[in-house]
């Protein structure tokens, strides 16, 4: 009887949101200084989603871990960006630490604004992918909604846990397509500096600080970021780009678009393609 | 006692034999085989019974049936072919999905988690690593369904504008565990193929030893 319960279980898995996975460990080639926080980084994935998304973190990590050209502070500065990328911030993100904060006795309330395209881009695809698509149409993406997360009264806690459900069909959001692509096309920018300018490997691990938070400031890191990759890295890997000195180039710019300054950004990526070509 | 009365006992009968025994069946292609013969049973009580909702429902269902149970003997004939022919993977185009890609755009990376293989249609694309150009026609990812790691070993990119058929790899174990038959032609293409990338490897690696042995001082 119990075999016929699991199959059904099993059966309804991605409607219930079970995950059988294993909880998965530090991997092999880990240096002993950075088991601690990568130990940190999978408990809090299993926090956000779950083993089986802690064990694509893992999956992600051994890449470099098993490298002999990466050193601990790369592989460090990997494994905590790609952590920070891959608990993204979105609504479902934020009424999860509000329960857990109150869990610990601690219940407060909150206001957060999204962007209609971030709530749209949490919901399931099915759902999510039309009301963008509409939303884009009307040119409705940027406006502003207003979110209160109250963790202090039954009713808001009962709202919370109703968000948080939603968790189960994160994985199905187009807001996850976008990220996953997000954080595949970073590791292989890795990946390729490290085959073709490993002085500027660090400094493309980096980039990743580009994209905080959520709203407008998060859409803005991460236009400088493909602007960035597509105006410079990329096409100095291509070999049509001969940028000297890549790694300061990449860190010029990331000092820009932390500091807001977009404009300044165009220009100064304008400038260094137009040196580069000059000097070759 | 008429006709009709004699045909819808011993018909009832018999079709309850028969709807039992389509329950029964674990693949596909003698569950829709039951299948037809129930639907063909039912309706040759329907008609003298005058019982015509019956004889709608299965005048709809006897065709749908025919024509999945058609699609399955189809695919099991053309991956045989493929087997012995040209070990191409056409079989598998209607059970994909056409997907519109731009230049620039990166079908998936080196080291990715694989889910699915593409079937390239049209534009060109090339596996950035080793810098080669796949032609139109190409399979890409057919042996990372296989591979126990289920990882890309190259990155694929866009480089002008084109389609491809895409079939995630859940899609091809449905295929696989709904027809043991095709499941046993597919791993003899897939092995096959393999084969075939290996001996080209081979070659490859018999012509830089010549070389090398031609380059090197006597």
């Amino acid at each position: 009887m119990n075999s016929i319960a699991d199959s059904f279980r099993f059966l309804l898995s991605d409607l219930t949101g079970v995950d059988d996975c294993a909880t998965p460990t530090v991997p092999i080639g880990v240096p002993e200084a950075l088991r601690a926080e990568v130990a940190e980084a999978i408990a809090a994935l299993i926090a956000y989603q779950g083993p089986s998304y802690a064990e694509l973190y893992v999956h992600r990590l051994r890449r470099f871990a098993r490298r002999r050209d990466v050193d601990a502070a790369l592989l460090g500065l990997i494994a905590r960006e790609m952590a920070r990328r891959m608990c993204y911030d979105d609504p479902i993100r934020i009424a999860q630490h509000h329960l857990a904060t109150a869990h610990g006795g601690d219940a407060v309330m909150s206001r957060h604004r999204f962007r209609l395209d971030e709530l749209f881009g949490a919901l399931p695809g099915k759902i999510g992918w039309p009301l963008l698509l509409g939303c884009e149409r009307a040119g409705w993406t940027h406006l502003p909604v207003s979110m209160r997360f109250n963790a202090c009264s039954g009713a808001g806690r009962l709202r919370l846990r109703l968000e948080a459900s939603l968790r189960r069909w994160r994985l199905f959001s187009a807001r996850y397509a976008s990220e996953r692509a997000w954080v595949e096309r970073w590791l292989h920018m890795i990946d390729r500096s490290l085959a073709k300018r490993p002085a500027a490997a660090s400094a493309i691990a980096a980039t990743a600080m580009m994209i905080q938070g959520s709203g407008d400031g998060y859409r803005r890191g991460l236009a400088d970021w493909h602007a960035l990759i597509d105006g410079i890295v990329k096409p100095t890997f291509d070999g049509v780009l001969p940028v000297a000195d890549l790694a300061g180039a990449v860190t010029e710019v990331v000092a820009l678009s932390r500091e807001g300054a977009s404009r300044q950004l165009v220009a100064a990526i304008a400038r260094i393609r137009e040196d580069a070509n000059r000097g070759a | 006692m008429d006709v009709s009365h004699l045909a819808q006992t011993f018909g009832s009968l018999f079709v309850s034999i028969f709807v039992v025994a389509t329950y029964t069946m674990k693949t596909m292609i003698p569950l829709r085989v039951f299948g037809i013969l129930t639907n063909v049973i039912l309706i040759a009580i329907a008609i003298p019974t005058h019982h015509y909702p019956t004889l709608v429902l299965h005048g709809i269902l006897l065709p749908l049936n025919v024509y999945r149970l058609h699609e399955m003997l189809q695919l099991v004939r053309d991956v045989k072919k493929s087997v012995n022919s040209d070990l191409s993977m056409d079989w598998l185009k209607p059970f994909m999905t056409k997907r519109t890609c731009k230049a620039g755009e990166v079908l998936f990376y080196k080291d990715e988690k694989a889910e699915e293989m593409f079937y390239i249609v049209s534009g060109r694309y090339h596996l950035v690593e080793s810098e080669i150009e796949l032609p139109v026609g190409a399979l890409v990812g057919e042996l990372g369904m296989l591979s126990p790691t289920h990882e890309r070993t190259q990155t694929l990119e866009c480089i002008e504008a084109g389609a491809v058929l895409s079939v995630t790899y859940t899609q091809v174990e449905e295929l696989f565990v709904q027809n043991p038959e095709f499941g046993f032609y597919f791993l003899k293409l897939a092995s096959a193929r393999l084969f075939e990338n290996i001996g080209k490897l081979e070659e490859r690696l018999a012509e830089y030893t010549y070389d090398r042995a031609s380059a090197a001082p006597a």
